[in-house]
């Protein structure tokens, strides 16, 4: 809009012409009003003035922290906003809360609602809905609320980190185990860095260290005779005139031996099969002779028989005479 | 109070000087009474003065309503971009969006609707005022019977508070919008909580005490360089506009620490 010139007199005697000043004039006012009007919807809408809610009351021995309009969440939606907070008779605050009545369906008759305080920001109201099938929460539930105070537990940490600076005090004081242990320390590092090294660390004493250094030589000494007396042990041991070369001889000897005997034996096993087999005739024999002896026996039996039917049938031989008393 | 300043020791002198600056505060005071129940009165609002209104209102704020518009919204998005990423930085970017609506919606956007309505408009019209009030033009309108107060006054005071109104609330709708573009990018998922957030952030307190600072602020501004005009009788011109200035920018200070102090206090 081209803006007309405005200089003190020319608005004072001449007041510019304005086209369409009416149209114009209720245009803005009409931008005022529908902004206005917008705005207010707007915000009645951003605070749940047109939302179907339900109410839900939580009871917390301390509402520190909670202020009215505060979001309450669930796995960190807002599906509730405190309305007011008040004393209730038994001394405890009643929180009461509006949900909205399509986010009611998150809250369950097994929800925890936990009142948080965290070291930075505002206390935050969470609701927890393990189990998502348990019936939901009815209107006017009256609920108790968990409180989680990170602050609350400041004073133990100070009370902890003050024994512990305490403990490290007289860790570190002059007259301390520890300093007393690191002094040794030095000591033994600079008895470690000096001319026995180790060994005058160990020992604490010259004397000692060197008696072990004597130690030490006359250990070598006789490590150098243990190796002359190893090499003749070899030479007796294994040596062409040594003892390993005789008792290689007498091995084959004796293996030859070995086979020899083999051979005799198995002629005692040959032997042994023959008088097995012999054994096994006699035995055969003495079967044999059973058998005969029973056919013999019935022979007997038979001829016997055969006698007795000869004296019977033999007139003469028997005695028929029939005497009469 | 005729006496030359010489002639009063120091102790009258700070007295005399108190009571002409209590005295024009009062002044101030009595015209904006007498000009308030006139706009509130339907007699002030017959065919000719609502279209002298209706000029003033269009002059006052049709020109200055893009420009405005334009210079608030990039104020706002330097700030916006500011607070969301040293949010980030520090990982509170939960508390960004919550402040951006706090500082300027509620804070930054009316005075400086204010302060710009006072610099294009509500000043030069004090100054318009003075000059009729030095030409005796006021004293020959109200020789005619014509009130000036109701002629040349309450027009302007009433474009004054309606520019002053359309400019902070379209300046903030802006702002609100900007604020979530600047932090959600253009995308819709983020509405919903965005408008609770907006909603927590106006409870009843927050959004009395914006509409109540928002209504001082357009009297001050309007009331304050009218008032000065009307009543001051130093000849300068000059003097008279730097005492409204001073006037007006001490009364917008109150406003806003007297606000603060029942918004945060």
């Amino acid at each position: 809009m081209a803006e007309p010139p405005r200089t003190v007199d020319h608005a004072i005697d001449r007041p510019p012409a304005i086209a369409h000043l009416g149209f114009k004039a209720g245009a803005l006012l009409g931008a005022l009003v529908l902004l206005m009007v917008a705005s207010v919807l707007f915000l009645l809408h951003a605070r749940g003035a047109f939302d179907a809610t339900q109410r839900l009351v939580l009871v917390a021995d301390d509402s520190e922290g909670v202020v009215i309009g505060m979001d309450m969440t669930f796995a960190g939606f807002p599906i509730g906003r405190v309305r007011s907070v008040e004393l209730a008779q038994d001394g405890k605050a009643h929180i009461n809360i509006d949900v909205p009545t399509k986010d009611a369906r998150w809250l369950r008759e097994s929800s925890v609602f936990t009142l948080v305080r965290g070291l930075v920001g505002g206390t935050a109201l969470r609701a927890y809905s393990g189990i998502l099938t348990d019936p939901p929460l009815p209107p006017d539930a009256v609920r108790p609320v968990l409180r989680g105070d990170s602050t609350e537990e400041i004073p133990k940490l100070v009370a902890a980190a003050k024994d512990l600076i305490t403990n490290l005090t007289a860790l570190t004081a002059s007259q301390s185990e520890l300093s007393q242990t690191l002094a040794n320390l030095r000591a033994t590092s600079e008895r470690l860095n000096g001319q026995r090294g180790l060994l005058g660390m160990l020992f604490g004493n010259e004397r000692d260290a060197q008696r072990v250094v004597a130690t030490l030589e006359r250990a070598n000494a006789l490590l150098a005779r243990l190796d002359g007396l190893t090499a003749k042990a070899d030479a007796q041991l294994f040596g062409a005139q040594g003892v390993m070369p005789e008792a290689r001889d007498t091995i084959v000897q004796l293996k030859a031996l070995l086979n020899q005997t083999g051979a005799s034996l198995k002629k005692v096993d040959a032997i042994l099969d023959d008088a097995q087999a012999i054994a096994g005739n006699a035995k055969n024999a003495t079967d044999d002779l059973g058998s005969l002896r029973a056919e013999v026996e019935a022979n007997l039996r038979k001829i016997e028989q055969m006698v007795n039917e000869l004296n019977r049938k033999w007139p003469f031989a028997r005695d028929v005479e029939i005497k009469l008393p | 109070m005729n006496l030359p300043a010489g002639e009063l020791n120091p102790a009258a002198l700070l007295a005399r000087r108190f009571a002409n600056w209590l005295l024009g505060w009062w002044r101030i005071v009595h015209i904006g009474a007498v000009v308030g129940v006139m706009a509130l009165s339907r007699h002030s609002y017959g065919r000719a003065q609502r279209r002298e209104i209706a000029r003033h209102m269009v002059l006052d704020t049709a020109p200055v309503l893009v420009w405005f518009t334009l210079l608030s919204s990039l104020i706002c998005m330097v700030i916006a971009r500011i607070v969301v990423a040293t949010a980030l930085s520090y990982g509170l970017t939960q508390y960004a969006l919550e402040m951006l609506v706090r500082v300027l919606v509620i804070e930054l956007i009316p005075l400086t609707a204010a302060l710009f309505v006072a610099v294009r408009c509500t000043i030069p019209h004090g100054a318009e005022i003075a000059v009729l009030h030095q030409r005796g033009v006021l004293q020959a309108q109200r020789a005619r019977g014509i009130d000036p107060l109701r002629h040349e006054v309450l027009p302007r005071a009433v474009a004054g508070l309606f520019s002053v109104a359309l400019l902070a609330l379209l300046a903030g709708v802006v702002a609100m919008v900007l604020a979530y573009l600047v932090t959600y990018g253009f995308t819709t998922w983020a509405l919903a909580g965005y408008t609770r957030t907006v909603g927590r952030v106006f409870d009843r307190v927050v959004v009395v005490v914006f509409l109540l600072k928002t209504l001082f602020f357009a009297l001050a501004i309007v009331l304050v360089p009218l008032g000065s005009a009307l009543t001051d009788d130093t000849r300068s011109r000059i003097s008279a506009e730097v005492r409204g200035l001073v006037r007006l920018f001490a009364l917008l200070l109150l406003i806003e620490a007297v606000s603060l102090a029942a918004n945060y206090g």
